[in-house]
């Protein structure tokens, strides 16, 4: 019972945009691993792709699991979308705000949304496809315009969404000391720029010919 | 001596029940020394001269100490000042001819009473929650028997210098109480007379917070920006910590 209310409570809720943020965050370092690869060759990558599914069971289980952490993610934000709304029925006629760049915070639903679209898509063109041929799939569907520039918004997205979910999520858990803020400040433009960049890349490579 | 004139544009609403409009009005002549509040005050003499209902605002002791007074001001809760309540802005910040946009601190918690005047006793339930150290009686104990380090102290100080005005709330795009509530229980926390009753009181207020239809933080740092008292949000992550603790390990 007290963990159903630690759940319900407001704090819970933030606790679970955290801890389920954690886990993406940490599924998007193991994602961003494996798409080094491409940097070296498309068959070293076709490899490492072949080494993860000759394990079925771990596969299954780290998919079934995502999906709910995704699902858990995407869910509690709305929820708290609309409760906010609810929050203050009647807005103000002037509507200022007073911290200098509330953008990424302003439309983290949106922003997170259009990752849920992103993520549909992609898993229906890449991991739903011929695992076989993964390698690829991805050369032939970098190589057109339209895919990758997609991609590259959605990786722009991506990265404002963490630019204050990141920071957000180590506030949630309680992350602010004076001898770490200036590395959680560094932090809340370094995750995102590295994984802007390392997406990015993936992309460009194919769509400018030079990926192998 | 410097003078502005005005155009004001104030909400205005009979009741709590009864629907509210914006309602313009034309002051020439202000000094720039007035406080926002003495402006107002010119604002109801010259209303009540031609007959009409003075604007209800909130305020007592006009020093900026007791979190009375406030209403947001173009926008941001306590005017464009910044760690300024509203009786404390003063009129040199402004302009001739600038038009200000008065509205009341806005929350499904904090409804409105009349004009620019909300009820805020949802932060007094909070406080009678768990925003309390129960002491016995008997004689007082020496101040040396309990010691607190420097640094503890400042930061209780610094929690406690909170003044519960509710800017937090009407500022924080989700009507979150967050950080009125983080201060209170930081302040209790962080000292040796707040340890008997640690884990109930970070239960208990912030149950009573969600109960009384505050929103969500989704940590936008507006309350932080307008608190007139610099309450860092650095609270908050303690109060997250507290509940935790408290949730868990009972």
């Amino acid at each position: 019972m007290w963990f159903v209310n630690f759940l319900k409570s407001s704090i819970g809720k933030k606790s679970i945009m955290a801890g389920t943020g954690l886990c993406l965050f940490l599924f998007l370092c193991s994602h961003a691993a494996g798409n080094a690869t491409l940097f070296s060759s498309v068959s070293l990558f076709q490899a490492y792709a072949d080494q993860l599914h000759s394990h079925p069971l771990i596969v299954s289980v780290f998919s079934t699991g995502l999906f709910l952490v995704f699902a858990v993610h995407a869910t509690t934000g709305t929820l708290l979308f609309f409760q906010n709304r609810k929050a203050r029925p009647q807005g103000y006629r002037v509507k200022t705000r007073a911290i200098k760049t509330p953008w990424a915070s302003m439309t983290m639903i949106y922003s997170g949304l259009f990752i849920l679209l992103f993520a549909l898509i992609h898993t229906a063109a890449v991991s739903f496809g011929d695992h076989g041929r993964i390698g690829e799939t991805i050369a032939t569907l970098f190589s057109s315009f339209f895919y990758s520039s997609f991609y590259i918004f959605s990786f722009l997205v991506l990265a404002l969404h963490l630019s204050h979910g990141f920071w957000s999520m180590l506030q949630t858990m309680g992350a602010n000391h004076p001898r770490y803020t200036l590395l959680i400040h560094r932090l809340t433009y370094i995750v995102p720029a590295f994984f802007l960049i390392l997406f990015t890349s993936i992309p460009l490579l194919f769509f400018f010919g030079t990926g192998r | 001596m410097k003078t502005i004139d005005l155009e004001l544009e104030i909400w205005r609403q009979k009741d709590t029940i009864t629907a509210g409009q914006f309602e313009n009005y034309t002051l020439k002549s202000i000094s720039t020394d007035m406080s926002f509040l003495e402006m107002l005050d010119v604002l109801n003499e010259k209303l009540t001269r031609e007959g009409k209902e003075p604007v209800a605002f909130d305020h007592d002791c006009r020093e900026g100490i007791c979190g009375t007074c406030g209403a947001v001001v173009n926008g941001i809760a306590h005017g464009p000042e910044p760690g300024t309540t509203l009786c404390q802005l003063h009129m040199r910040h402004f302009a001739s001819g600038d038009t200000l946009v008065i509205e009341p601190f806005r929350s499904r918690a904090f409804p409105v009473r009349k004009d620019l005047m909300v009820d805020r006793s949802a932060l007094d339930r909070i406080i009678q929650a768990g925003g309390y150290v129960s002491v016995n009686t008997g004689g007082t104990p020496d101040g040396n028997s309990t010691p607190i380090p420097s640094a503890t102290a400042e930061l209780a100080m610094d929690a406690a210098a909170c003044i519960g005005c509710g800017a937090c709330v009407a500022s924080c795009p989700n009507g979150a109480a967050m950080l009125f509530t983080g201060a209170k229980i930081s302040q209790l926390c962080l000292l040796p007379q707040g340890q008997p009753e640690r884990r109930e009181r970070a239960l208990a207020m912030v149950t009573t917070m969600d109960s009384e239809g505050f929103g969500n933080c989704t940590n936008e740092r507006e309350c932080e920006a307008v608190c007139p008292k610099g309450i860092s949000i650095s609270n908050i992550a303690r109060m997250n910590r507290e509940f935790v603790k408290a949730s868990f390990l009972g």
